[in-house]
């Protein structure tokens, strides 16, 4: 288990350090002039950038910069940004913003984990009956119509109907942070109730259910006692994932409340050339992907104990 | 009883006859066993079953030939159209059949050509992906030694939100319908892929498999034959769920100012010219939300329909 573990984690940090090398390398192809603003396009003539970039070390060879990129990796300094807010070290740049992006997206995982899977254990007690049609027309909905579409309705039902806050403001972080909780978690209430449903109808059909309700056990804790918990096993195993993936934030709720979270940053970095905020964010998110998956497979084992992960041979 | 006996015994007296000689007959030597079942023939009876989807894909087809006949009979025409402030937000009438926008364009014909625009890149793409992703999927599956890069390729585009790769290519290269739909398809084979991949391991060392390798079949025919035949229904799945999630993609892309270039209507450049002002002017943002809603919900029905009934053990 442990070799196990070992092995797979020198793994991941091979494939986080070729994910940020080939992002590395794919912005010092980006053409300088979005090193600068607009403004200072107009002002500086070609000497002046010239000096600026050779300051900031971007005219080196690619191979110098890569090896000073990964020195500096090596002390964990990140460096600082430049654009976004000019001189402050990445980390703080990040560190305020993540606050807020989790903050939203636990709140709306708890919601729809809750919501979620009680939905899908109705439908399941309602199979083929009205509710659980509901619930499935529910889930084709938000699944295919695209978030962009139904945020909107959401958004004109939150504003004109309910009178509340259309954009996020943080002096006013309660009222203004339930449209964009609600926009999160209705993607994933979805996901929660098809999954409970599934996996729920699958395990009812199996054999020892049919055995508990031969030994007259209620169908109340059949449910619970069986059904739901061997159900859950599967679902679990992207909880981690899902947990870790909330400090990323959501870059279309974010940008569509205007909330001043993580979902913005990567792109407004990568447009204004901030470069040293993109290879933090890559790393971040590389790291809690494969991180999630990792956790996910352990909290698996754990929740049944019949799953072993060395037999797997690490090939997911 | 009686009666019983008297046909017993007749049947004793015929005996004799039963057991005569078969003459030989070279029609009734060269009969077969013969069933008219053909599997695309059962493939389309399954799914004209259902008359959901079948009523689905008429309202589809409807609407894309509608969207013609709307960008001809419209009393504007895209190309002409011109911007005039003092016309912003006429509700719909009769002269705008939906209305103008906020600065006083026609909106009936920006929203059909947005939703033809949208529709052309997800069929583009959709095919795309299919062809790359089960190309890729089959060596990725078949090829034992290609399985390690394809797992590190895999995890290097999984890890990484598309939205980087996506901002990194629209600032290096450029935006335009070509590009777009180029981008979408490279980042878009992974799941198809993987979907593809799992199937082919499942199946590559069959006992049928066995034989046709033992017998000297090249493997591209083992894989076309052979294989292939078995992942149909999953194929088709991914091919029309990927078409929702194309529209949503572009939709977020366009969004965010990283998709088509912002003289090509789309759905997304819709939705973010009137994401200002949709909360008082709900017409703006109800028409296409309700025709790509369509779009995408029908898709997303149409494929779980078709792939149900392609599904050689749901067949007679």
């Amino acid at each position: 288990m442990i070799k196990y573990t070992i092995k797979r984690l020198l793994q991941s940090i091979v494939t986080v350090l070729i994910i940020v090398t080939i992002v590395f390398l794919l912005l010092r192809m980006l053409p300088t002039d979005y090193y600068f603003t607009e403004e200072q396009l107009m002002k500086f003539t070609e000497e002046q950038k010239n000096e600026q970039l050779l300051a900031a070390g971007l005219l080196d060879p690619i191979p110098v910069q890569l090896f000073r990129f990964y020195g500096d990796l090596l002390h964990f300094d990140l460096g600082e940004s430049r654009r976004i807010q000019n001189g402050v070290p990445v980390e703080e740049v990040i560190g305020g913003k993540f606050a807020i992006s989790m903050r939203l997206g636990l709140t709306s995982l708890a919601i729809s984990l809750v919501i979620g899977v009680a939905v899908g254990i109705l439908q399941t007690r309602h199979k083929d009956r009205l509710f659980d049609h509901i619930g499935t027309a529910y889930t084709i909905f938000v699944n295919a119509v695209p978030g962009l579409v139904s945020y909107s309705l959401v958004l004109i039902f939150g504003s004109r109907v309910l009178g509340l806050p259309s954009m996020y403001s943080s002096r006013n972080p309660g009222p203004s942070s339930i449209l964009p909780i609600v926009c999160l978690a209705m993607t994933s209430i979805a996901y929660y109730a098809l999954w409970t449903r599934r996996y729920m109808i699958d395990e009812l059909n199996k054999d020892y259910i049919k055995l508990a309700r031969v030994k007259g056990m209620s169908t109340k804790t059949i449910m619970v006692r069986h059904v739901l918990r061997n159900a859950f096993v599967p679902i679990a195993q992207y909880l981690p994932a899902s947990m870790l993936l909330t400090i990323g934030g959501s870059l279309l709720v974010e940008r569509f409340f205007s909330v001043p979270g993580m979902g913005p940053l990567l792109t407004d970095s990568i447009s204004r050339y901030d470069t040293n905020i993109v290879q933090a964010l890559v790393i971040l998110y590389a790291s809690l992907g494969i991180l999630g998956v990792f956790l996910g497979d352990v909290l698996m084992m754990i929740i049944d104990p019949r799953i072993t992960l060395a037999s797997k041979g690490g090939s997911r | 009883m009686e009666d019983q006996n008297k046909v017993l015994d007749q049947k004793l007296e015929n005996e004799d006859e039963l057991f005569t000689f078969v003459e030989y007959s070279p029609e009734a030597a060269e009969m077969i066993g013969y069933s008219d079942y053909s599997y695309w023939k059962s493939v389309f009876q399954n799914f004209l079953k259902k008359k959901s989807a079948v009523v689905l894909s008429i309202i589809f087809f409807g609407l894309v030939i509608f969207s013609f006949i709307a960008l001809a009979i419209g009393k504007y025409n895209y190309a002409e159209l011109v911007t005039d402030s003092s016309k912003a937000f006429i509700s719909p009438n009769s002269e705008y059949w939906f209305g103008t926008d906020n600065i006083g364009r026609d909106y009936w014909c920006q929203v059909w050509y947005a939703s033809q625009t949208s529709i052309k890149l997800a069929l583009i793409v959709a095919i795309g992906e299919c062809a790359l992703g089960i190309t890729i999927g089959c060596l990725w599956g078949y090829v034992r030694k290609l399985d390690r890069f394809f797992t590190e390729l895999y995890n290097i585009i999984h890890n990484v939100p598309t939205i980087l790769y996506m901002t990194l290519i629209a600032l290096l290269i450029g935006q335009s319908f070509t590009i777009m739909a180029v981008s979408l398809i490279c980042f878009g084979w992974l799941v198809m892929a993987r979907n593809v991949r799992n199937l082919v391991l499942m199946y590559r060392d069959r006992e049928f498999n066995l034989a046709s390798r033992t017998l000297g079949t090249p493997i591209h025919r083992i894989l076309i034959k052979n294989i292939l035949p078995q992942l149909i229904s999953v194929i088709i799945l991914r091919l029309a769920l990927s078409i929702p999630g194309t529209i949503g993609m572009e939709s977020t892309l366009s969004y965010l100012g990283l998709g088509l270039d912002i003289n090509t209507p789309s759905l997304g450049i819709l939705l973010r010219n009137a994401r200002s002002y949709f909360l008082d002017y709900p017409y703006l943002l109800v028409f296409p939300a309700v025709i790509v809603s369509l779009i995408t919900v029908t898709f997303y029905l149409i494929g779980n329909a078709f792939s149900d009934a392609s599904d050689p053990r749901n067949h007679v």
